[in-house]
């Protein structure tokens, strides 16, 4: 069991997550932009590299009724991934794994003040989605989906934190793999085509010479 | 069967450390990686404290963990990972030591010791005196080796420290032995005490009686 | 003759003997005594005390706390004997952990108890066709984050605490090490963000949970328990505002302590972490039996009582009977709604009549 999930379904979920998103972000581009023949105002490509980000600064009115939203979601996001990327054990896997090279990691304390961020963060969203009559409309099984699977994921990864008891490696690493599986297939694909969208938003509004 | 104990005698012990450098060295060895070494950083199992350093009555005493006879830390241990040996000598199992830092708190000797690392770091799991008897695993083996050091009971030798004590103030070996070896210690100087008719504040500090040494000094 | 030379031969040796033995005494007796001034003249003008005794009652910690000096650079690593160790272990093994299972127990015990004699309470005037709007969603939000990671705090704290009495003999060591270090590194971790859950709740309740006038007369009634009648209380009663207050200090204490136990690497000295622990559990046991009582009437013990949390709103009849001065001013504030309008706030369209299509009710 262990080495099954050590070893090919590892394999598997990484293969099936990068061609998928691969060949979803792919799908994207290929269904191309609706030729305009208009006069261009303003250039398309530096409309799209402002909107990027521009868009991380939200709108007065978000900042204003959306604050749990706003204040949570920026600090689940930054926490996330602060620890995807710079906590220590996950440098090292990804540098034995896949890149075979590896990068300063964060101290422990900042490993420690990110996760607590990043739980202060996913717990209030997601019963904020689960409480507010429109959220629980608006959302459907796949956002409850990738919500609860990225919270088990972060929760086993925090109760495995002593590194020293195998079982608990393998929860955590068995659940980043149902949720590296799953992830091509759902809304959590928003981690890379918002650059699409916001991209293609903000060309459309570059070339129209709207500074939007 | 023999019940392992350390004594220390502060009428002997000199403060060399040597103990503490002899323990260290003994229960090393050289991995590239530091996490690894068994003794971890800033972990030593015994140490030597001086009361009153500077002062009349000045003593030094090596301390380390004592081999409880009922052994406070295995008491409050939430999952039990302590033992006894059947020499007396109190272990306790890594693999399932949590690090939670209560045998530290109930420990009259400030025996155990926990790998730190930095600030908010949680504590590792749990390092101390093993007597020089290793661990759970297979006598000698490599694992053994890797998580408690050496197991020099089990080829019939001593902890190292008390070995390389060089005024034998650390003792260490079944408690009948060495605390015959202690008692002869204190009838030879209570002897010496009457011998010498001082009172015992004269006599530990050496005061000769009738025996006077050159002084260059006219009188 | 031969006979007699003997005997003589053999009582002058006896004679000898006791002559020698005689004279040594009479020669040792003076000279001991004789010494005994002697000694005394050559003591020190000042008397001090036997060294020996002195070191063990410096190392016992006798008279004076005190600390040696030592090489090794560590927590309390100069004392030599930990004089509060034992009294620590006997705290946690002989009171904490049986004496905290049987209030726990014994609290679980009674609500058992209470149920079977007092039942559910109902909502004595039926429930209505009108509800006030109780809790908003962002107060929902927070009651269920500090409701979420108390319980997960709570079972990883009480699994760490009665583990190895109740758990180790079922599941075995290597099974429970492996559960007791997940409990261990969660609860560590998830000990923040019930810090930051705290501080939300008490910024968004504190007003509503000061005391009142009627708090005392609700008291003094048992808050409805005796007798069959309700007491009049405002939006919370003295109860939940004692909760408050008791999730706000004893939770405070229990984040302090926590604290002091989660950062042994700023080098506190042993007996803070002892104290922090004496409190923490204490605490802890406290607070989660109040819990138990405030779960007990928010889920079987009251009719419509977890409708706020649940939905936002709170049934009117209900509200009358347990908060009657905020229902009632409510009401003359003609902030009472239908249930078909709550419905339609809520999009509950699954509880809307027939009649109201889906497009009129997101209107």
């Amino acid at each position: 069991m262990g080495e099954f999930i050590d070893g090919p379904l590892w394999t598997f979920s990484v293969s099936v997550f990068a061609i998928g998103v691969i060949w979803r972000i792919i799908a994207i581009v290929k269904a191309g932009v609706r030729t305009d023949l208009s006069q261009p105002r303003g250039s398309s490509g530096a409309g799209a590299f402002r909107a990027v980000f521009s868009r991380f600064i939200p709108e007065r009115t978000v900042t204003q009724r959306g604050r749990l939203q706003f204040v949570a979601g920026y600090m689940f996001h930054l926490g996330l991934f602060a620890l995807l990327i710079f906590a220590k054990p996950h440098v090292d896997f990804i540098a034995e794994r896949i890149t075979g090279f590896d990068w300063p990691a964060m101290p422990h304390w900042a490993f420690i003040v990110a996760a607590e961020f990043a739980f202060a963060g996913i717990i209030p969203l997601w019963l904020h989605r689960l409480l507010n009559p429109v959220t629980r409309m608006l959302s459907d099984l796949d956002d409850h989906i990738g919500t609860v699977l990225v919270f088990v994921v972060m929760l086993t990864g925090c109760l495995a934190l002593a590194q020293s008891f195998e079982p608990l490696r393998l929860l955590h690493l068995f659940l980043a793999e149902l949720l590296l599986i799953y992830f091509p297939f759902s809304k959590l694909m928003h981690a890379f085509t918002f650059v699409l969208s916001r991209g293609y938003t903000g060309a459309t509004m570059g070339r129209k010479g709207v500074n939007a | 069967m023999a019940r392992m104990k350390f004594y220390c005698d502060p009428e002997r012990c000199i403060e060399c450390n040597g103990c503490v450098t002899a323990c260290k060295n003994e229960n090393e060895n050289e991995n590239e990686n530091e996490n690894e070494n068994e003794v971890p950083w800033g972990v030593n199992r015994r140490r030597v404290v001086t009361i009153k350093d500077g002062e009349p009555g000045e003593r030094s005493l090596s301390v380390a963990c004592m081999h409880c006879s009922d052994a406070p830390c295995a008491t409050v241990c939430p999952v039990d990972c302590f033992y006894t040996t059947a020499d007396g000598v109190v272990l306790h199992d890594k693999d399932i030591c949590i690090g939670c830092g209560y045998c530290f708190y109930a420990c009259p000797f400030g025996a155990p010791q926990f790998p730190k690392d930095g600030a908010f770091a949680t504590r590792g799991k749990m390092d101390k005196c093993t007597f020089c008897a290793g661990g759970p695993e297979v006598d000698h083996s490599a694992e053994e080796h890797r998580k408690y050091g050496s197991n020099r009971l089990a080829e019939g030798k001593l902890p190292l420290c008390a070995e390389m004590c060089s005024t034998k103030a650390l003792l260490a070996g079944d408690a009948d032995v060495i605390s015959d070896v202690y008692r002869k210690r204190i009838i030879n100087r209570g002897a010496s005490v009457l011998a010498r008719g001082v009172s015992f504040q004269d006599a530990s500090f050496r005061s000769p009686r009738d025996v006077s040494g050159k002084s260059s000094a006219k009188e | 003759m031969k006979q007699s030379t003997r005997t003589t031969g053999f009582v002058a040796g006896i004679a000898w003997l006791i002559g020698v033995w005689l004279i040594s005494l009479l020669v040792s007796l003076p000279a001991a005594v004789a010494e005994e001034p002697n000694a005394a003249t050559k003591a020190p003008s000042v008397q001090l005390m036997n060294p020996a005794a002195e070191l063990w009652r410096d190392v016992r910690q006798r008279t004076v706390p005190s600390s040696g000096n030592t090489q090794v650079k560590g927590v309390d690593s100069g004392v030599l004997i930990n004089t509060n160790g034992d009294r620590w272990r006997h705290f946690r093994m002989n009171q904490l952990i049986p004496i905290g299972g049987y209030v726990l127990g014994g609290a679980l015990l009674a609500l058992l108890l209470f149920y079977m004699i007092r039942g559910r309470v109902p909502v004595e005037g039926g429930l209505s066709d009108r509800k006030l709007l109780r809790y908003s969603n962002y107060e929902r939000t927070i009651h269920w984050f500090i409701a979420g990671v108390f319980i997960f705090l709570g079972l990883s704290g009480l699994i760490l605490l009665f583990g190895r009495p109740l758990l180790i003999p079922l599941i075995g060591k290597e099974a429970f090490s492996v559960l007791a270090s997940a409990s261990k590194e969660g609860h560590n971790l998830m000990g923040p963000v019930f810090l930051i859950s705290l501080i939300l709740i008490f910024v968004r309740f504190v007003r509503r949970n000061i005391y009142q006038k009627g708090d005392l007369t609700w008291l003094l009634r048992g808050g409805g328990v005796i007798g069959k009648k309700h007491v009049p209380s405002n939006f919370f009663n003295m109860g939940e505002k004692t909760m408050f207050w008791l999730l706000v200090f004893v939770g405070g204490t229990i984040i302090v302590s926590g604290f002091v136990l989660v950062s042994p690497s700023l080098g506190h000295p042993r007996e803070w972490m002892e104290l922090a622990h004496v409190g923490h559990a204490i605490g802890a046991v406290l607070m989660i039996t109040v819990i138990f009582g405030h779960i007990y009437i928010g889920t079987v013990g009251m009719e419509g009582a977890i409708e706020g949390m649940k939905t936002g709103y709170c049934d009117l009849n209900w509200a009358k009977e347990h908060h009657d001065l905020w229902a009632s001013q409510a009401e003359k504030n003609s902030e009472a709604l239908p249930n078909d309008e709550v419905a339609r706030l809520r999009g509950d369209f699954d509880r809307l009549p027939r009649d109201v299509s889906i497009e009129e009710a997101g209107k």
